[in-house]
């Protein structure tokens, strides 16, 4: 028996002939929670809907607790019931029908379990998500917040070992979004159950997460913590698509070929001091730098390692945060200070940001 | 939880099973009988001889001396046609664009039609218009007139009737192009200063031209296959057009089954290549109106017109449904048919036939068993149908669509020719039971039934059912719990609608009645052919009542759940 959880590898998911899921593969451990980030049409739910079984792929391996359920080559597919898997549904998916009781009675009644363990698990779970007075209420007077505690309970109260999330979150409004965020990280951890989680929205997959896997056009761009993801964004791409940033071109400088410090020339006769997570290979184009890490001042910075001056050309005032578009000799740069840091469009400015925020991108 | 029941990819799963079974079964059930049909057609042997002993294609060469009967056939259907489009476009454009009192009953009230039947509609106007002693004649003489006022015993008869009577199918059509069209398309032109008619003109129009050309393709196609009209108006003129002939090939003596075969299958042919270029129609990406999404329409104030307009749904209404109702109240409680009331000996005794007379009670108790017989045992196989047809993965599952719609295709009448001659010569002894029959209605009722079933299913989130897989349900125990219950309201009014249809059928029916199975629309027709109107017209008001008593039952229902069934 291994440690993890969910193995996939080299997962390939086809629609007709046009690949869904082209050659996916990471594992996710005991207790652990790992989401799947990617923009619509990345290949996130197709994924996470063949590890439920609810899509036949074409290619791969799928193993939950160690136990295959998909292999193109032993020609295994295990039906969807008999995964043992759990999942929550985008839209929700609790049945009008049914009493909330009922809903969540579902799983356990279909194992066949006697009824007061029933009973007692269905309070239990309904407990967890404070959703016991509603137990005898029919599940089609419920608002959208509560449906989406009653799933989250009908799939926590069989003790799934795994548990799947298909962009749970992305039908509540803003505010309670942000609240149920908090609760499920909370119900996570305290369940200590390994979960897959999809969603499109970067915020909530870097706050809720220990591993983010970014996902694009049908394949794996960048796995690793939420930091990770962010500090060290390994592509344009993920760079771009998870929080903001700029992205320079120009070139690497010979001589480096082991990860750490590098020297990067820009446009404008630039020479900015970077950091390689990888080894460089030379032909590197472009670094990121987060909008958020740039340093703003009026005078001159003495000893800052890349500080450069500019002319703040536009300021746009978002409340939480404002943001700069500063000139300067690589052209243009983004720049978000908070609203305690105010600068006159038009001024000259320096700015500066350290080198392990200068990030070489691989490609 | 995972264990050894894994099941390998290549081995078929239950719905795979299911699905090639249902595959031959309704292929069989579908395919067989046109397959000894268009055998027969091209039999130039000795006529009674089955299989044939010779082939060829004498019995269609032999077709062109028919021209007359061909033209008949596409005169009559071009009129009605052109008629129904013309009402169902003005009802529709009335209904659903301009400030009206009362818009919602009027909407309901314009689907009544649908419900009388071509045969009941053909009987009734026979009653109000034929030559002398037509009511409407009746009362012209009475008022001094001379000659016939009206006379319904002629084509334009015949196509009035059918008109009446498909004018709701096209209404039904270009109001749900109306009502998908949306408005922003016409305010934005309002915006640009375009005015009231030239927005129609401009845009309104251009946006509904292919709804409205879908409807009459449809229609077409509809009254190409209609036989009772015809029956029941033409042949008094001697007027025949092709399903008239087919029937007069049949009872000739000795009966001529080649010819009544070739004729069906050109019928067939020609019908579904109307119906492709329908399906094509409405395939192409020229239905720009209709997304799937239902707008609230922008409506009109139209000031004096809307009071215009409404009384003309309103009289549309009264001469399809209640003037021919009327007529035949009237009549079936009369010894001889007149409007002349100070003439008129009023009577019960063609009720007490209707239910004393062995055979005529039969017949109606059959029709009312057969009703709920195949409604009760065939929905539950359309709703496994359906759920293979729109949810279900399984290799073939997009086949079997194509096989239950294919019944659409086939001429009611040409498919009860079809059945009649396979099941003669199979040797299994059904022919002239009524086991055949529920066979029959059952396969001809598919596609209606698995179309209102469809209409819910696809409303049915999937994740509902996904999410019971996830749980640990098999197959038949998400569909026991969850699907079903979920389609319940559709459930009902595919019940309800199979039930009428099944009362009111004749075009198969007509071929397989026997000796120890009478139904009540072929009982209708053979009583109208005993030329006592005023039995009929009993016989017709006993089968509208059940009719509309189930579809009162119906719209209770569909209102209790609040769904859009229809």
């Amino acid at each position: 028996m291994s440690e993890a959880r969910i193995e996939i590898s080299d997962l390939v998911v086809r629609y007709g002939d046009v690949p869904a899921v082209n050659g996916v593969s990471f594992t996710v451990a005991q207790g652990e929670h790992v989401t799947l980030l990617g923009p619509s049409g990345c290949g996130k739910t197709t994924t996470l809907r063949a590890i439920a079984g609810l899509e036949e792929p074409s290619g791969g391996s799928i193993r939950i607790d160690g136990t295959t359920v998909y292999s193109l080559a032993e020609r295994r597919n295990v039906p969807a019931e008999k995964r043992g898997v759990s999942m929550v549904f985008q839209s929700y998916a609790v049945w009008p029908h049914m009493s909330v009781a009922n809903n969540v009675a579902y799983g356990l009644r279909v194992r066949k379990l006697p009824k007061d363990e029933i009973a007692a698990n269905v309070d239990r779970a309904l407990g967890l998500v404070q959703m016991r007075d509603f137990a005898d209420r029919s599940a089609a007077l419920l608002s959208g917040g509560q449906q989406q505690r009653v799933a989250l309970a009908r799939a926590i109260a069989f003790s799934p070992t795994v548990l799947l999330f298909d962009e749970p979150l992305s039908n509540l409004d803003a505010k309670l979004r942000v609240e149920m965020r908090v609760e499920l990280r909370e119900l996570q951890r305290r369940l200590g159950v390994t979960s897959l989680y999809v969603t499109h929205d970067q915020e909530e997959a870097l706050a809720i997460s220990d591993r983010v896997v970014v996902m694009n056009v049908g394949g794996i761009e960048q796995l690793g913590t939420p930091e990770d993801i962010y500090n060290r964004p390994k592509t344009r791409f993920v760079a771009d698509f998870v929080g903001s940033a700029n992205l320079i071109t120009g070139s690497v400088r010979n001589g480096t070929a082991s990860p750490g410090p590098v020297q990067f020339d820009a446009a404008g006769g630039l020479a900015l001091k970077a950091w390689a997570a990888h080894a460089p290979h030379g032909g590197e184009t472009c670094v990121a730098v987060r909008t958020a890490y740039i340093d703003l001042s009026a005078g001159a910075v003495k000893g800052a390692p890349n500080s450069i001056t500019g002319t703040i050309r536009q300021r746009l005032f978002h409340g939480d945060f404002i943001q700069y578009i500063v000139d300067w000799p690589a052209g243009q740069l983004t720049v978000r200070r908070p609203p305690t840091e105010l600068f006159e469009e038009g001024s000259a400015i320096t700015l500066s940001f350290a080198p392990e925020h200068c990030v070489l991108l691989e490609g | 939880m995972v264990g050894g029941s894994a099941r390998p990819i290549w081995r078929p799963s239950s719905q795979g099973i299911v699905t090639l079974a249902i595959l031959v079964f309704c292929g069989g059930l579908v395919i067989y009988p046109l397959i000894y049909l268009v055998a027969e057609s091209l039999n130039t042997g000795e006529p009674d001889v089955f299989p044939p002993t010779e082939y060829g294609t004498g019995n269609y060469v032999d077709l062109i001396d028919d021209w007359h009967v061909l033209a008949n056939t596409g005169f009559v259907a071009c009129l009605s046609t052109v008629m129904a489009v013309g009402i169902g476009f003005l009802a529709a454009w009335t209904l659903t664009r301009t400030k009206l009192p009362g818009r919602a009953w009027l909407e309901r009230l314009m689907e009544l039609p649908y419900y009388m039947t071509p045969l009941v509609g053909a009987l009734a106007w026979s009653i109000l218009a034929a030559p002398r002693t037509g009511f409407l004649n009746q009362l012209w003489h009475v008022a001094g007139g001379s000659g016939d006022l009206v006379n319904i015993y002629s084509p334009f008869g015949i196509a009035w009737v059918m008109a009446l009577f498909e004018g709701t199918v096209a209404f039904v059509m270009i109001s749900a192009a109306m009502k998908s069209m949306d408005p922003a398309l016409e305010e934005s032109a309002r915006v640009l200063g375009a005015g009231k008619w030239r927005v129609m003109l401009t845009v309104t129009l251009p946006l509904v031209l292919p709804g409205v050309l879908g409807a009459a393709v449809f229609v077409f196609a509809e009254m190409l296959g209609s036989f009772a009209a015809a029956f029941v108006l033409g042949l008094p003129g001697r007027f025949v057009v092709i399903t008239t002939a087919i029937w007069q090939a049949v009872q000739s003596y000795p009966p001529d089954y080649p010819r009544a075969s070739a004729l069906g299958i050109s019928l067939f042919a020609v019908m579904l290549a109307t119906l492709s270029l329908y399906r094509a129609m409405v395939r192409r990406g020229n239905f720009a109106t209709i997304t799937g999404k239902a707008f609230r329409p922008r409506t009109m104030a139209m000031g004096y017109m809307a009071w215009v307009l409404f009384a003309g749904c309103l009289a549309y209404v009264i001469v399809a449904v209640f003037l021919p109702l009327s007529a035949l109240l009237l009549t079936s409680f009369q010894r001889f048919a007149t409007v002349i009331l100070s003439q008129s000996e009023l009577t019960l005794a063609n009720y007490e036939t209707a239910f004393s007379f062995g055979a005529v009670r039969q017949a109606l108790t059959n029709s009312l068993m057969l009703g709920v017989g195949v409604a009760s045992v065939g929905v539950p196989i359309m709703v496994v149908l359906v759920w293979i047809i729109y949810r279900s993965k399984s290799p073939g599952h997009g086949l079997i669509e194509y096989v239950v719609m294919f019944p659409q295709a086939v001429p009611r009448m040409v498919f009860g020719l079809a059945l009649m001659w396979a099941w003669l010569n199979i040797p299994i002894p059904i022919y002239g039971t009524l086991w055949l029959m529920a066979l029959a209605y059952f396969t001809v009722l598919l596609p209606l039934g698995v179309r209102t079933l469809a209409g819910v299913v696809m409303q049915i989130d999937k994740s509902l059912e996904e999410c019971a897989r996830v749980c640990g349900a098999s197959w038949g125990y998400q569909l026991r719990t969850v699907t079903i219950p979920l389609l319940r309201p559709g459930i009902v009014a595919a019940w309800l609608l199979v039930f009428i249809a099944s009362v009111r059928e004749l075009g198969v029916s007509i071929f397989l009645v026997g000796p120890n199975a009478k139904v009540i629309a072929p009982s209708i027709i053979s009583s109208w052919l005993s030329s006592s109107s005023e039995l009929s017209a009993a016989l017709a008001l006993i089968q509208t009542a059940a009719v509309f008593i189930a579809l009162i039952v119906l719209f209770r229902a569909t209102r209790r759940y609040s769904g859009e069934m229809l």
